[in-house]
Protein backbone atom coordinates (compact mmCIF):
# COMPACT_ATOMS: atom_id res chain seq x y z
CA UNK A 1 0.00 0.00 0.00
CA UNK A 2 1.52 3.54 -0.87
CA UNK A 3 2.12 5.72 1.97
CA UNK A 4 0.66 9.38 1.69
CA UNK A 5 2.55 12.25 1.87
CA UNK A 6 2.00 15.86 1.55
CA UNK A 7 3.67 17.92 -0.93
CA UNK A 8 6.31 19.69 1.44
CA UNK A 9 7.59 16.30 2.84
CA UNK A 10 8.02 15.29 -0.46
CA UNK A 11 9.94 18.19 -1.90
CA UNK A 12 11.87 16.98 1.68
CA UNK A 13 13.36 13.97 0.07
CA UNK A 14 14.30 15.31 -3.32
CA UNK A 15 17.56 16.60 -3.10
CA UNK A 16 19.76 19.23 -5.14
CA UNK A 17 20.47 17.22 -8.66
CA UNK A 18 17.98 14.94 -8.12
CA UNK A 19 17.12 13.34 -11.98
CA UNK A 20 13.23 14.01 -11.82
CA UNK A 21 10.57 12.73 -14.55
CA UNK A 22 7.70 15.02 -14.66
CA UNK A 23 4.60 13.08 -16.28
CA UNK A 24 1.66 14.67 -18.37
CA UNK A 25 2.05 15.82 -21.55
CA UNK A 26 2.12 19.98 -22.76
CA UNK A 27 -0.28 21.57 -20.82
CA UNK A 28 -2.07 18.24 -19.70
CA UNK A 29 -1.48 16.71 -16.00
CA UNK A 30 1.55 18.60 -14.79
CA UNK A 31 2.74 17.82 -11.18
CA UNK A 32 2.40 21.66 -10.51
CA UNK A 33 1.98 21.50 -6.56
CA UNK A 34 4.46 19.09 -6.12
CA UNK A 35 7.03 21.42 -8.37
CA UNK A 36 5.59 24.19 -6.28
CA UNK A 37 6.60 22.58 -2.89
CA UNK A 38 10.34 21.92 -4.80
CA UNK A 39 10.71 25.89 -5.66
CA UNK A 40 9.84 26.12 -2.17
CA UNK A 41 12.32 24.32 -0.60
CA UNK A 42 15.07 25.80 -2.83
CA UNK A 43 15.67 22.90 -4.80
CA UNK A 44 18.61 23.68 -7.20
CA UNK A 45 20.57 21.70 -10.13
CA UNK A 46 17.69 19.19 -10.53
CA UNK A 47 17.92 17.23 -13.72
CA UNK A 48 14.85 17.60 -15.31
CA UNK A 49 13.36 15.12 -17.51
CA UNK A 50 9.67 16.51 -19.61
CA UNK A 51 9.13 14.34 -22.44
CA UNK A 52 6.32 17.48 -23.73
CA UNK A 53 6.78 19.85 -21.16
CA UNK A 54 4.88 23.86 -20.73
CA UNK A 55 4.48 24.96 -17.35
CA UNK A 56 6.30 22.35 -15.25
CA UNK A 57 9.38 23.64 -17.06
CA UNK A 58 8.92 27.34 -16.99
CA UNK A 59 8.18 27.05 -13.12
CA UNK A 60 11.52 25.65 -12.73
CA UNK A 61 13.75 27.23 -14.84
CA UNK A 62 11.96 30.94 -13.69
CA UNK A 63 12.89 29.66 -10.20
CA UNK A 64 16.64 28.68 -11.10
CA UNK A 65 16.17 25.10 -9.72
CA UNK A 66 17.25 23.62 -13.21
CA UNK A 67 21.06 22.10 -14.12
CA UNK A 68 19.41 19.75 -16.69
CA UNK A 69 16.81 19.48 -19.18
CA UNK A 70 15.79 16.51 -21.12
CA UNK A 71 12.76 16.72 -23.47
CA UNK A 72 11.77 16.60 -26.72
CA UNK A 73 9.53 19.95 -26.89
CA UNK A 74 8.70 22.91 -24.49
CA UNK A 75 5.69 25.24 -25.66
CA UNK A 76 2.36 27.03 -24.19
CA UNK A 77 0.69 24.86 -27.40
CA UNK A 78 -1.81 27.65 -28.59
CA UNK A 79 -0.51 30.09 -26.54
CA UNK A 80 2.95 30.51 -28.20
CA UNK A 81 6.18 29.30 -27.26
CA UNK A 82 7.57 28.83 -23.55
CA UNK A 83 9.83 32.35 -22.88
CA UNK A 84 12.53 30.67 -20.04
CA UNK A 85 12.47 27.76 -22.25
CA UNK A 86 13.75 29.86 -25.26
CA UNK A 87 15.94 31.92 -22.82
CA UNK A 88 17.72 28.94 -21.66
CA UNK A 89 18.20 27.37 -24.73
CA UNK A 90 19.48 30.46 -26.16
CA UNK A 91 22.20 31.74 -23.60
CA UNK A 92 22.91 28.09 -22.71
CA UNK A 93 22.05 28.57 -19.17
CA UNK A 94 21.07 25.16 -18.60
CA UNK A 95 22.50 21.61 -19.96
CA UNK A 96 19.96 20.50 -22.63
CA UNK A 97 19.57 17.37 -24.03
CA UNK A 98 17.05 17.38 -27.46
CA UNK A 99 15.04 14.04 -27.63
CA UNK A 100 12.17 13.09 -29.92
CA UNK A 101 9.34 11.36 -28.47
CA UNK A 102 10.31 8.17 -29.48
CA UNK A 103 13.58 8.18 -28.60
CA UNK A 104 12.95 9.20 -25.34
CA UNK A 105 10.18 6.64 -24.65
CA UNK A 106 13.31 4.12 -25.57
CA UNK A 107 15.62 5.29 -23.12
CA UNK A 108 13.25 5.28 -20.20
CA UNK A 109 12.34 1.54 -21.66
CA UNK A 110 16.08 0.96 -21.73
CA UNK A 111 16.32 1.42 -17.74
CA UNK A 112 12.93 -0.67 -17.18
CA UNK A 113 14.15 -3.46 -19.14
CA UNK A 114 17.26 -3.32 -17.30
CA UNK A 115 19.74 -2.67 -20.34
CA UNK A 116 22.23 0.09 -21.15
CA UNK A 117 20.42 0.93 -24.05
CA UNK A 118 17.99 0.29 -26.93
CA UNK A 119 18.42 0.39 -31.09
CA UNK A 120 15.73 2.05 -32.95
CA UNK A 121 15.14 3.33 -36.46
CA UNK A 122 14.39 6.66 -34.80
CA UNK A 123 16.13 9.93 -35.36
CA UNK A 124 18.51 8.26 -37.45
CA UNK A 125 19.88 11.04 -40.17
CA UNK A 126 18.69 13.63 -38.30
CA UNK A 127 20.94 16.06 -36.11
CA UNK A 128 19.88 14.96 -32.83
CA UNK A 129 22.95 12.30 -31.71
CA UNK A 130 25.14 15.94 -32.54
CA UNK A 131 22.63 17.70 -29.51
CA UNK A 132 22.56 15.15 -27.74
CA UNK A 133 25.35 12.52 -26.69
CA UNK A 134 22.94 9.71 -24.96
CA UNK A 135 21.87 8.98 -28.41
CA UNK A 136 24.77 7.37 -30.74
CA UNK A 137 24.82 6.37 -34.76
CA UNK A 138 25.85 2.98 -35.06
CA UNK A 139 24.58 -0.58 -36.73
CA UNK A 140 22.30 -3.61 -35.83
CA UNK A 141 25.03 -6.38 -34.92
CA UNK A 142 22.83 -9.31 -37.46
CA UNK A 143 22.19 -7.60 -40.34
CA UNK A 144 24.71 -4.68 -40.29
CA UNK A 145 21.69 -2.17 -41.04
CA UNK A 146 21.78 1.47 -39.58
CA UNK A 147 20.48 1.96 -36.34
CA UNK A 148 20.50 4.32 -33.49
CA UNK A 149 21.44 3.53 -29.87
CA UNK A 150 19.83 4.97 -27.07
CA UNK A 151 21.43 5.14 -23.60
CA UNK A 152 19.22 4.10 -20.87
CA UNK A 153 17.95 6.67 -18.42
CA UNK A 154 17.28 5.77 -15.15
CA UNK A 155 15.30 8.68 -13.08
CA UNK A 156 15.65 9.05 -9.56
CA UNK A 157 12.10 9.92 -8.96
CA UNK A 158 8.86 10.18 -10.98
CA UNK A 159 6.86 12.78 -10.59
CA UNK A 160 2.93 12.43 -11.67
CA UNK A 161 -0.73 14.34 -11.54
CA UNK A 162 -3.39 11.58 -11.79
CA UNK A 163 -6.88 12.50 -11.74
CA UNK A 164 -8.17 9.73 -9.34
CA UNK A 165 -6.81 6.86 -7.30
CA UNK A 166 -8.12 4.43 -5.46
CA UNK A 167 -7.94 3.15 -1.66
CA UNK A 168 -5.28 0.32 -2.69
CA UNK A 169 -3.60 2.80 -4.57
CA UNK A 170 -4.46 1.98 -7.86
CA UNK A 171 -4.04 5.30 -10.24
CA UNK A 172 -6.85 6.09 -13.21
CA UNK A 173 -6.76 8.48 -16.19
CA UNK A 174 -9.50 9.25 -18.23
CA UNK A 175 -7.55 10.63 -20.57
CA UNK A 176 -4.08 10.42 -22.22
CA UNK A 177 -1.63 8.55 -19.85
CA UNK A 178 1.06 10.04 -22.33
CA UNK A 179 4.70 8.87 -20.76
CA UNK A 180 3.75 8.95 -17.13
CA UNK A 181 4.06 4.85 -17.60
CA UNK A 182 7.32 4.75 -19.07
CA UNK A 183 8.47 7.52 -16.59
CA UNK A 184 7.41 5.02 -13.67
CA UNK A 185 9.20 1.96 -14.45
CA UNK A 186 12.48 3.92 -15.45
CA UNK A 187 12.07 5.22 -11.58
CA UNK A 188 13.87 4.35 -8.16
CA UNK A 189 10.80 5.96 -6.87
CA UNK A 190 7.38 7.19 -8.10
CA UNK A 191 5.46 10.06 -6.89
CA UNK A 192 1.40 10.85 -7.60
CA UNK A 193 -0.11 13.94 -6.75
CA UNK A 194 -3.98 13.15 -7.34
CA UNK A 195 -7.21 15.12 -7.36
CA UNK A 196 -9.50 12.60 -5.57
CA UNK A 197 -10.30 8.90 -4.45
CA UNK A 198 -12.66 6.83 -6.34
CA UNK A 199 -13.97 3.19 -5.61
CA UNK A 200 -11.70 1.08 -6.63
CA UNK A 201 -11.57 -0.62 -10.15
CA UNK A 202 -8.37 -2.43 -10.98
CA UNK A 203 -9.49 -3.75 -14.36
CA UNK A 204 -10.15 -0.03 -15.30
CA UNK A 205 -7.05 1.15 -13.40
CA UNK A 206 -4.60 3.20 -15.88
CA UNK A 207 -1.10 2.91 -13.42
CA UNK A 208 -0.99 -0.23 -11.30
CA UNK A 209 -0.10 -0.16 -7.39
CA UNK A 210 2.96 -1.76 -7.99
CA UNK A 211 4.66 1.22 -9.36
CA UNK A 212 3.40 3.78 -7.18
CA UNK A 213 5.33 4.81 -3.75
CA UNK A 214 4.03 7.74 -2.23
CA UNK A 215 0.61 9.39 -3.03
CA UNK A 216 -0.36 12.74 -2.66
CA UNK A 217 -3.92 14.51 -2.39
CA UNK A 218 -3.63 17.60 -4.01
CA UNK A 219 -7.38 18.67 -6.14
CA UNK A 220 -6.17 21.08 -8.40
CA UNK A 221 -2.42 20.06 -8.23
CA UNK A 222 -1.94 20.60 -11.85
CA UNK A 223 -3.51 24.41 -12.56
CA UNK A 224 -3.31 25.90 -14.55
CA UNK A 225 -2.16 22.53 -16.43
CA UNK A 226 -5.56 20.77 -16.94
CA UNK A 227 -6.56 17.26 -15.15
CA UNK A 228 -9.26 15.86 -17.61
CA UNK A 229 -11.96 15.58 -16.08
CA UNK A 230 -11.67 17.24 -13.43
CA UNK A 231 -10.72 20.63 -14.86
CA UNK A 232 -9.57 22.22 -18.04
CA UNK A 233 -6.35 24.11 -18.82
CA UNK A 234 -6.44 27.65 -17.43
CA UNK A 235 -6.09 29.64 -20.52
CA UNK A 236 -5.86 32.82 -18.80
CA UNK A 237 -3.65 31.72 -16.65
CA UNK A 238 -0.79 30.24 -19.67
CA UNK A 239 -1.93 33.32 -21.74
CA UNK A 240 -0.56 35.69 -18.42
CA UNK A 241 2.30 33.66 -18.22
CA UNK A 242 3.25 33.49 -22.31
CA UNK A 243 2.10 37.68 -22.29
CA UNK A 244 4.76 38.50 -19.77
CA UNK A 245 7.79 36.55 -21.32
CA UNK A 246 10.81 36.23 -19.80
CA UNK A 247 10.11 38.16 -17.21
CA UNK A 248 7.45 35.87 -16.44
CA UNK A 249 7.98 34.80 -12.53
CA UNK A 250 6.85 31.91 -10.38
CA UNK A 251 4.39 34.47 -8.30
CA UNK A 252 2.04 34.21 -11.70
CA UNK A 253 2.15 30.07 -11.28
CA UNK A 254 0.66 30.61 -7.07
CA UNK A 255 -2.86 29.65 -7.23
CA UNK A 256 -5.01 32.39 -5.71
CA UNK A 257 -7.45 31.36 -2.98
CA UNK B 1 -12.35 36.55 -40.93
CA UNK B 2 -11.85 37.50 -44.80
CA UNK B 3 -14.05 35.08 -47.50
CA UNK B 4 -10.28 34.75 -49.42
CA UNK B 5 -8.76 33.09 -46.08
CA UNK B 6 -11.80 31.03 -45.44
CA UNK B 7 -12.07 29.78 -49.04
CA UNK B 8 -8.51 28.81 -48.52
CA UNK B 9 -8.83 27.27 -45.33
CA UNK B 10 -11.82 24.86 -46.98
CA UNK B 11 -9.87 23.99 -50.04
CA UNK B 12 -6.76 22.91 -48.27
CA UNK B 13 -8.76 21.03 -45.24
CA UNK B 14 -10.67 19.49 -47.79
CA UNK B 15 -7.80 18.48 -50.06
CA UNK B 16 -6.11 17.06 -47.09
CA UNK B 17 -9.21 15.00 -45.82
CA UNK B 18 -9.64 13.59 -49.22
CA UNK B 19 -5.69 12.38 -49.65
CA UNK B 20 -6.04 10.98 -45.93
CA UNK B 21 -9.29 9.29 -47.25
CA UNK B 22 -8.14 7.56 -50.23
CA UNK B 23 -4.66 6.53 -48.15
CA UNK B 24 -4.18 2.78 -46.94
CA UNK B 25 -3.89 3.90 -43.09
CA UNK B 26 -5.42 2.82 -40.30
CA UNK B 27 -4.43 5.56 -37.54
CA UNK B 28 -4.41 9.26 -38.59
CA UNK B 29 -2.70 11.28 -36.00
CA UNK B 30 -4.16 14.51 -35.42
CA UNK B 31 -2.01 17.80 -33.80
CA UNK B 32 -4.55 20.85 -34.94
CA UNK B 33 -8.25 21.73 -34.82
CA UNK B 34 -7.88 21.80 -38.60
CA UNK B 35 -6.19 17.95 -38.46
CA UNK B 36 -9.33 16.94 -36.31
CA UNK B 37 -11.90 18.57 -39.24
CA UNK B 38 -9.23 16.57 -42.12
CA UNK B 39 -9.91 13.78 -40.34
CA UNK B 40 -13.51 13.61 -39.32
CA UNK B 41 -14.30 14.44 -42.86
CA UNK B 42 -11.69 11.63 -44.09
CA UNK B 43 -14.06 9.29 -42.23
CA UNK B 44 -17.36 11.14 -43.85
CA UNK B 45 -15.64 10.69 -47.41
CA UNK B 46 -15.42 6.76 -47.12
CA UNK B 47 -12.63 5.96 -44.68
CA UNK B 48 -15.07 4.33 -42.26
CA UNK B 49 -12.70 2.43 -40.19
CA UNK B 50 -9.76 5.43 -39.67
CA UNK B 51 -9.00 5.71 -36.09
CA UNK B 52 -7.91 8.70 -35.18
CA UNK B 53 -5.42 9.07 -32.44
CA UNK B 54 -6.35 11.45 -29.74
CA UNK B 55 -3.18 11.37 -27.75
CA UNK B 56 0.26 8.88 -27.15
CA UNK B 57 -2.18 5.99 -25.62
CA UNK B 58 -5.79 7.11 -27.37
CA UNK B 59 -4.89 6.14 -30.88
CA UNK B 60 -9.02 5.36 -31.00
CA UNK B 61 -10.73 8.39 -30.56
CA UNK B 62 -13.40 10.19 -31.49
CA UNK B 63 -12.45 14.15 -30.65
CA UNK B 64 -14.61 16.98 -32.13
CA UNK B 65 -13.41 20.09 -33.91
CA UNK B 66 -12.49 22.56 -30.96
CA UNK B 67 -10.07 25.35 -29.76
CA UNK B 68 -10.63 25.44 -26.41
CA UNK B 69 -11.69 22.00 -25.18
CA UNK B 70 -8.05 20.65 -24.81
CA UNK B 71 -8.25 16.76 -23.76
CA UNK B 72 -11.80 17.18 -23.55
CA UNK B 73 -12.64 17.73 -27.02
CA UNK B 74 -10.36 15.47 -28.27
CA UNK B 75 -12.12 12.22 -26.01
CA UNK B 76 -15.61 14.00 -27.15
CA UNK B 77 -16.94 10.13 -26.97
CA UNK B 78 -15.86 9.31 -23.57
CA UNK B 79 -12.38 7.31 -22.42
CA UNK B 80 -11.14 5.16 -25.60
CA UNK B 81 -8.95 2.02 -25.23
CA UNK B 82 -5.79 2.43 -23.80
CA UNK B 83 -3.10 1.95 -25.74
CA UNK B 84 0.48 2.00 -24.88
CA UNK B 85 2.73 4.78 -25.95
CA UNK B 86 5.29 2.45 -27.99
CA UNK B 87 1.96 1.45 -30.13
CA UNK B 88 3.01 4.72 -31.99
CA UNK B 89 6.24 4.16 -33.26
CA UNK B 90 5.37 0.42 -33.97
CA UNK B 91 2.05 2.00 -36.37
CA UNK B 92 4.59 4.30 -37.68
CA UNK B 93 6.93 1.71 -38.74
CA UNK B 94 4.53 -0.62 -39.89
CA UNK B 95 3.18 2.22 -42.29
CA UNK B 96 -0.27 1.91 -40.73
CA UNK B 97 -0.49 5.19 -39.61
CA UNK B 98 -0.84 8.91 -41.07
CA UNK B 99 0.78 11.48 -39.32
CA UNK B 100 0.06 15.32 -40.04
CA UNK B 101 3.33 18.07 -38.93
CA UNK B 102 3.64 21.80 -39.05
CA UNK B 103 7.43 21.64 -39.20
CA UNK B 104 9.00 25.48 -38.67
CA UNK B 105 10.95 24.59 -41.35
CA UNK B 106 10.80 22.24 -44.37
CA UNK B 107 13.38 22.07 -47.31
CA UNK B 108 14.25 20.59 -50.51
CA UNK B 109 15.04 17.37 -49.56
CA UNK B 110 12.16 17.18 -47.46
CA UNK B 111 13.97 17.36 -44.10
CA UNK B 112 12.03 19.37 -40.99
CA UNK B 113 12.36 21.24 -37.97
CA UNK B 114 11.15 22.51 -35.23
CA UNK B 115 14.16 22.99 -32.90
CA UNK B 116 15.49 26.07 -33.72
CA UNK B 117 16.89 29.11 -35.61
CA UNK B 118 20.73 29.41 -36.01
CA UNK B 119 23.98 27.13 -35.62
CA UNK B 120 23.54 23.59 -34.43
CA UNK B 121 23.79 23.32 -30.60
CA UNK B 122 23.38 27.39 -30.37
CA UNK B 123 19.87 28.59 -31.31
CA UNK B 124 19.65 32.61 -32.05
CA UNK B 125 15.80 31.57 -32.28
CA UNK B 126 14.91 28.89 -30.03
CA UNK B 127 11.57 27.02 -31.21
CA UNK B 128 9.69 23.68 -29.21
CA UNK B 129 11.84 21.52 -30.24
CA UNK B 130 12.12 17.97 -32.28
CA UNK B 131 9.17 16.87 -31.17
CA UNK B 132 7.81 13.72 -33.01
CA UNK B 133 9.91 15.01 -36.47
CA UNK B 134 12.47 12.29 -35.98
CA UNK B 135 10.12 9.44 -35.63
CA UNK B 136 8.99 10.06 -39.32
CA UNK B 137 11.49 8.36 -40.86
CA UNK B 138 9.46 5.35 -42.08
CA UNK B 139 7.72 4.74 -45.05
CA UNK B 140 4.51 6.13 -42.97
CA UNK B 141 2.49 9.16 -44.72
CA UNK B 142 3.11 12.44 -43.32
CA UNK B 143 1.06 15.59 -44.57
CA UNK B 144 2.50 18.99 -43.83
CA UNK B 145 -0.13 21.54 -43.76
CA UNK B 146 0.76 24.97 -43.72
CA UNK B 147 -0.78 28.75 -43.74
CA UNK B 148 1.49 30.44 -45.41
CA UNK B 149 4.07 29.44 -48.51
CA UNK B 150 6.24 31.33 -47.03
CA UNK B 151 10.35 31.38 -47.95
CA UNK B 152 11.50 31.49 -43.90
CA UNK B 153 9.39 28.48 -43.65
CA UNK B 154 9.95 26.63 -46.89
CA UNK B 155 13.96 26.89 -47.31
CA UNK B 156 17.24 24.94 -49.38
CA UNK B 157 18.04 23.66 -46.31
CA UNK B 158 16.82 23.25 -42.37
CA UNK B 159 19.15 24.67 -40.24
CA UNK B 160 18.76 21.74 -37.46
CA UNK B 161 17.55 18.20 -39.22
CA UNK B 162 14.78 17.10 -36.61
CA UNK B 163 13.07 14.99 -39.12
CA UNK B 164 15.44 13.37 -42.19
CA UNK B 165 15.20 13.08 -45.06
CA UNK B 166 12.29 10.94 -46.20
CA UNK B 167 12.83 7.04 -47.43
CA UNK B 168 12.63 6.94 -51.00
CA UNK B 169 8.78 4.85 -51.05
CA UNK B 170 7.51 7.32 -48.07
CA UNK B 171 4.68 9.68 -49.34
CA UNK B 172 5.37 13.07 -47.85
CA UNK B 173 2.41 16.02 -49.50
CA UNK B 174 3.04 19.99 -48.80
CA UNK B 175 -0.50 21.75 -49.18
CA UNK B 176 0.31 25.47 -48.81
CA UNK B 177 -1.45 28.14 -50.07
CA UNK B 178 0.07 28.19 -53.01
CA UNK B 179 -1.14 24.30 -53.73
CA UNK B 180 -0.25 20.80 -53.17
CA UNK B 181 3.10 19.39 -53.38
CA UNK B 182 4.60 15.85 -53.24
CA UNK B 183 8.28 15.06 -53.04
CA UNK B 184 9.69 12.78 -55.64
CA UNK B 185 12.86 11.36 -55.94
CA UNK B 186 14.34 14.46 -57.96
CA UNK B 187 12.58 16.52 -54.91
CA UNK B 188 9.57 18.76 -54.79
CA UNK B 189 6.80 19.02 -57.29
CA UNK B 190 3.65 20.58 -57.66
CA UNK B 191 0.26 18.32 -57.88
CA UNK B 192 -1.68 21.14 -58.61
CA UNK B 193 -1.64 24.85 -57.90
CA UNK B 194 -3.80 27.74 -56.45
CA UNK B 195 -4.63 30.69 -59.01
CA UNK B 196 -1.58 32.52 -57.28
CA UNK B 197 0.06 29.37 -56.38
CA UNK B 198 2.91 29.79 -59.28
CA UNK B 199 3.82 33.03 -58.02
CA UNK B 200 4.04 31.98 -54.55
CA UNK B 201 6.13 28.99 -55.76
CA UNK B 202 8.52 31.68 -57.29
CA UNK B 203 9.04 33.76 -54.37
CA UNK B 204 10.46 30.42 -52.40
CA UNK B 205 13.00 29.28 -54.61
CA UNK B 206 14.82 27.62 -51.70
CA UNK B 207 12.41 24.46 -51.60
CA UNK B 208 13.81 24.16 -55.54
CA UNK B 209 10.42 23.17 -56.87
CA UNK B 210 10.16 23.66 -60.60
CA UNK B 211 7.12 24.08 -62.40
CA UNK B 212 6.30 23.26 -66.09
CA UNK B 213 3.18 25.90 -66.47
CA UNK B 214 0.96 22.60 -67.28
CA UNK B 215 -0.07 21.87 -63.60
CA UNK B 216 -4.02 22.03 -62.83
CA UNK B 217 -4.90 24.98 -61.10
CA UNK B 218 -7.82 24.83 -58.30
CA UNK B 219 -9.52 27.12 -56.81
CA UNK B 220 -12.39 25.80 -54.60
CA UNK B 221 -12.70 22.43 -52.93
CA UNK B 222 -14.70 19.79 -55.04
CA UNK B 223 -18.11 19.65 -53.43
CA UNK B 224 -18.21 16.06 -52.17
CA UNK B 225 -15.77 17.31 -49.64
CA UNK B 226 -16.52 20.34 -49.13
CA UNK B 227 -19.65 18.54 -47.83
CA UNK B 228 -17.94 16.84 -45.40
CA UNK B 229 -16.75 19.57 -43.88
CA UNK B 230 -19.68 21.33 -43.47
CA UNK B 231 -20.83 18.23 -41.86
CA UNK B 232 -18.35 17.74 -39.38
CA UNK B 233 -17.29 21.44 -39.00
CA UNK B 234 -20.53 23.66 -38.97
CA UNK B 235 -18.70 25.71 -36.54
CA UNK B 236 -15.39 26.45 -39.19
CA UNK B 237 -13.06 25.57 -36.63
CA UNK B 238 -10.84 24.95 -39.71
CA UNK B 239 -10.76 28.21 -40.49
CA UNK B 240 -8.94 29.62 -37.15
CA UNK B 241 -5.32 28.72 -38.08
CA UNK B 242 -6.02 30.37 -41.29
CA UNK B 243 -6.91 33.80 -40.16
CA UNK B 244 -4.62 35.91 -38.66
CA UNK B 245 -4.44 39.24 -36.38
CA UNK B 246 -7.92 40.29 -34.89
CA UNK B 247 -9.68 38.13 -37.15
CA UNK B 248 -8.37 34.81 -35.85
CA UNK B 249 -8.44 36.26 -32.28
CA UNK B 250 -11.95 37.18 -32.98
CA UNK B 251 -12.91 33.63 -34.57
CA UNK B 252 -10.96 32.08 -31.67
CA UNK B 253 -12.71 33.74 -28.81
CA UNK B 254 -16.14 32.89 -30.53
CA UNK B 255 -15.15 29.44 -30.72
CA UNK B 256 -13.79 28.99 -27.01
CA UNK B 257 -17.56 30.87 -25.70
CA UNK B 258 -19.71 28.40 -27.82
CA UNK B 259 -17.53 25.67 -26.22
CA UNK B 260 -17.79 26.68 -22.78
CA UNK B 261 -21.53 26.96 -22.98
CA UNK B 262 -21.97 23.68 -25.02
Amino acid sequence: MPEYATPEAVAERIPDGALIGVGGAGLQRKPLALLRALVAAGRQELRVVSVLGSLDVELLLAAGAVGELHSAGVSLDSAGLAPHYRAAREQGSVRFYEWSEGTLLCSLEATARGVPSIPTWMARESDLPVLNGRILPGSDPFTGEPVVHVRALRLDFALLHLPDVDALGYGYVTGDLAFDGALARAADEVIVSFESEQASDPPRAALSRLWIDTLVPAAGGSWPTGCHPHHAVDAVAVATWSQAGREASVALLEPVA
Amino acid sequence: MTSESSQLADLLVAAVARDIAEADIRVFAVTTPASVVAGLAARDLGARQLALAAGFTALDGLPVPAVSLGEAGLLAAGQTFRDEPSDVFALLASGRAGVIATPAQLDSRGRTNLSAVGPLGHPTVALPGARGLPDHRSPSRVWYLLSAHSPRQLVERVDVVCGAEPPPDAVRRLFTPAGCFELGAYGWFARWLTPGGAALVADTPGLGITLSGSEPLVSAPDPEALGALERVDPWHVRWIEFASGAAAAALWADAAAREAAA
